[in-house]
């Protein structure tokens, strides 16, 4: 079974004001996961990749954690 | 500005319009009674360029990932939260350059961001987690339960016959 987050719960669009659901693309050192772990397709992850970018802009995740 | 500004229309010559996203940070030290009047002063700068309002986030407290220096003319000033609010609009393409240059030259927003977006609901709703169903494979019989006996009280002639009756045996 696949680990599709997005798939699995119906989500169309990723929007950078939700911190939660960003926070499972993210390791503990607040550097995004690859394809492999998180497991979207090529069209998600890059629409994950553009909401994480925004969302670490306007501080609302870090762009490093220690 | 004006004069660079992009006009683009659509088939019809109108001017083509699309849909726009603006978040932004208000500084923590604004009176919250005072944060309507500056959310206006934005709603005022993008109902100038002909823009309409789809949807609207009014701006709460947030704690910041990161701290954020700012520079106030010799001072360096540190924000760790800020009033977050976000506002979603439909304009054409000037309009939202200028009100990226509205918020250039606000000092009340301290961040902001403008992209374009889409009409719909970009929020995710994310299902409830279900529980697994699991098939159990030990199903554990209950034991019939074990009637108690009820005692009644037991006079000492019945006592001694019954001993009698075991000891003559």
């Amino acid at each position: 079974m696949s680990n599709n987050i997005l798939t699995q719960n119906d989500i169309q669009h990723v929007d950078y004001k939700d911190v939660d659901l960003l926070k499972q693309f993210i390791n503990p050192h607040g550097r995004i996961v690859g394809r492999t772990k998180s497991g979207l397709t090529a069209k998600q992850q890059r629409a994950v990749e553009a909401a994480i970018k925004r969302a670490r802009f306007m501080g609302l995740l870090p762009f490093i954690q220690k | 500005m004006a004069d660079d500004a992009v006009v683009e229309m659509n088939e019809t010559g109108a001017v083509a319009l699309r849909i726009y996203e603006v978040g932004y940070h208000i500084a923590p030290d604004t009176k919250e009674e005072d944060l309507d009047k500056v959310v206006t002063t934005l709603r005022e700068a993008i109902k100038a360029g002909g823009g309409s309002f789809i949807a609207e986030g009014a701006p709460s407290l947030t704690k910041l990932a990161y701290p954020i220096f700012l520079r106030e003319g010799e001072k360096s000033v540190e924000y760790d939260r800020g009033y977050f609010g976000w506002i979603k609009f439909e304009a054409p393409i000037a309009a939202a350059q200028a009100i990226e240059a509205f918020l250039k030259q606000n000092r009340s927003f301290f961040r902001f961001l403008v992209f374009q977006t889409v009409r719909e609901d970009t929020r995710a709703k994310m299902k409830a987690p279900q529980l697994r169903e699991v098939k159990r494979t030990d199903v554990i019989k209950q034991a019939p339960r074990r009637v108690e006996e009820v005692s009644a009280p037991v006079s000492e002639e019945d006592l001694e016959k019954a001993l009698s009756d075991i000891t003559s045996e």
